[in-house]
């Protein structure tokens, strides 16, 4: 059974539509709506490994600064984005900490680290 | 202010520190920021998302660390920086009239000056919805304010009114918090903003979009119950019988930005009406001499890369100035012509390498760019009014111009169009 997968491009103000065949071993058979060779590369690439940054904040404790904006220092799959974000709730970030400083090492195993992406003073 | 300021810069954000530094490495004296709030950024330190700086330094950083950048760079330089200190009055004459914090109420009158004073958000009152006026009703970035730096919630149960970039990066942070995104609304037919955050605020996250429909009336008091959203005809107003009510306890508008200009005209700057920025010429001076603007004050940028590189030819004009250097003149105005909103900078010298920056009306495939007689781009796969297009004119192509010349008229051109 083959099954068809749509995904949108992001690489220009095109935003393409591009539909990808998979076969019943999940690989890709044909790709078909893209207008450039980045289209294909992109959908192929977002079928097969989703991701994205995790970006949001923490509660600080012992800081004027109610928040400190964090990051994850490279992409992990989208699915994952809400587990993260409970992880996050449950961190506390005290100062002083400067921009890239690690909070979180490998986040839910992705081998992705929770970084602060601004410094955090008393 | 003892010292004979060279280069005075309203505004720290983006446009603003890009423009003091480039004033400075260009050899200006004494540069000053003037800062109305806490801390340098302006902006920025509520954009904790990523997306900047991919065109200017090729990287995906967030607000903080592209705004860290470029601090970092200009305390290396010996910026000076005045922070809680709003500029009251602007002449042409340069005076300017600063309430600080720190220092009270002064005026001083820089050699040059350059606009950075950003963009607003149009309100609910801007586009007049219908209905009850409840608590409950924020502009999209007003709300990211509140959890991106003060960290609450405005609500639970969010209908968002617009789709332009702030409204679907907020859609994205609410429900990562864990708020209930009911629905975007957006009259236009298709996205307000970019594609990018079209697929990874709304689709991923599975947020009903709504195209050709409008929040029509607002129910509730004290605090707003639901909204009534309508489909829109041509002319966008509701069509009867398409009513839906959807409860919710917020509601945010990200119905359009609005370049801030007061203190401009004040100085007696004027203003493109069809941006609704200061009319620049290509070293971005306004129509009074030393007074040059850049960044979302003079038009409203989708990536903050184009604020920074069009902030910078702004703050090295200013320190040219001040300097007494000669500057280009000749002002043959950029017209903008079929399927074209604007074009900034509004006139250009004709001699040197210019880039022009313009947005077009209407989404369009396989179009070009034509710049007059002078060249037309290379075919571009698509164009949309949320996409800014940056088109590069050199010196020796603007040979081709005819003497005398005193318009250029910019078209998009599709073949079915020509």
């Amino acid at each position: 059974m083959q099954r068809e997968v749509n995904v949108i491009c992001v690489g220009c103000p095109s935003g393409c539509e591009v539909t990808l065949t998979i076969d019943d071993k999940g690989e890709v058979t044909k790709i078909t709506g893209n207008r450039c060779k980045e289209g294909k590369k992109y959908a192929t690439e977002e079928y097969e490994n989703p991701v994205r940054v995790l970006m949001a904040t923490v509660l600080t404790q012992g800081s004027s600064q109610p928040l400190l904006p964090v990051r994850t220092d490279k992409p992990i799959l989208k699915t994952r984005l809400s587990e993260g974000m409970r992880v996050l709730a449950r961190v506390r970030a005290k100062p002083p900490l400067k921009a890239g400083d690690m909070l979180v090492p490998n986040l839910l195993n992705t081998g992705a680290n929770i970084i602060a992406t601004s410094d955090l003073t008393s | 202010m003892q010292q004979e300021v060279d280069v005075a810069v309203i505004g720290s954000g983006p446009a603003g520190l890009a423009a003091a530094i480039k004033a400075k490495e260009t050899g200006a004296g004494k540069v000053v920021v003037f800062e109305r709030a806490e801390r340098l950024g302006g902006l920025l330190d509520q954009c904790v998302h990523n997306g900047f700086g991919l065109l200017y330094f090729g990287e995906d950083l967030t607000g903080p660390q592209y705004r860290d950048r470029f601090i970092e760079k200009a305390m290396d330089l010996k910026v000076n920086t005045e922070l809680e200190s709003m500029v009251l009055d602007l002449s042409a004459d340069h005076t300017m009239k600063v309430a600080s914090s720190k220092r009270g109420y002064f005026s001083l009158k820089p050699k040059a000056i350059v606009l950075a004073m950003g963009c607003r958000e149009r309100t609910r009152f801007a586009i007049g919805i219908p209905g009850t006026r409840p608590t409950g009703i924020y502009t999209a970035g007003q709300a990211q304010r509140f959890v991106n730096v003060e960290g609450f919630i405005p609500g639970k149960k969010i209908v968002i009114l617009g789709s332009g970039d702030i409204g679907m990066i907020m859609a994205r942070r609410l429900t990562l918090e864990g708020a209930n995104v009911e629905a975007v609304v957006e009259i236009l037919p298709y996205v307000g903003g970019l594609i990018r955050n079209e697929v990874q605020c709304i689709h991923d996250f599975e947020i009903p979009l709504f195209l050709r429909h409008t929040v029509s009336e607002i129910h509730g008091y004290p605090r707003i119950e639901a909204v009534t959203i309508s489909e829109v005809d041509e002319k966008f107003n509701p069509i009867a019988g398409t009513e839906r009510k959807i409860e919710c306890d917020t509601l945010l508008l990200s119905v359009g930005l609005i370049p801030e200009n007061e203190l401009s005209l004040k100085a007696g700057v004027k203003l493109d009406p069809l941006v609704g920025g200061p009319i620049v010429d290509e070293i971005r001076q306004t129509n009074v001499s030393g007074i040059f603007a850049g960044g979302n004050a003079v038009h409203v940028h989708d990536l903050v890369d184009n604020v920074s590189w069009e902030s910078e030819i702004a703050g090295a004009s200013a320190a040219a100035f001040a300097k007494g250097a000669k500057l280009p003149s000749g002002k043959i105005k950029m017209r903008p012509g079929r399927n074209i909103r604007y074009v900034v900078p509004q006139t250009i010298s004709g001699k040197e390498d210019v880039t022009l920056y313009m947005r077009v009306k209407e989404p369009e495939n396989n179009a070009r760019i034509k710049v007059g007689d002078v060249m037309t781009t290379k075919v571009k796969l698509a164009v949309k009014p949320s996409s800014m297009e940056k088109v590069d004119v050199s010196a020796s192509e603007l040979k081709r111009l005819k003497e005398g010349t005193e318009e250029i008229v910019v078209d998009c051109v599709t073949k079915e169009a020509a």
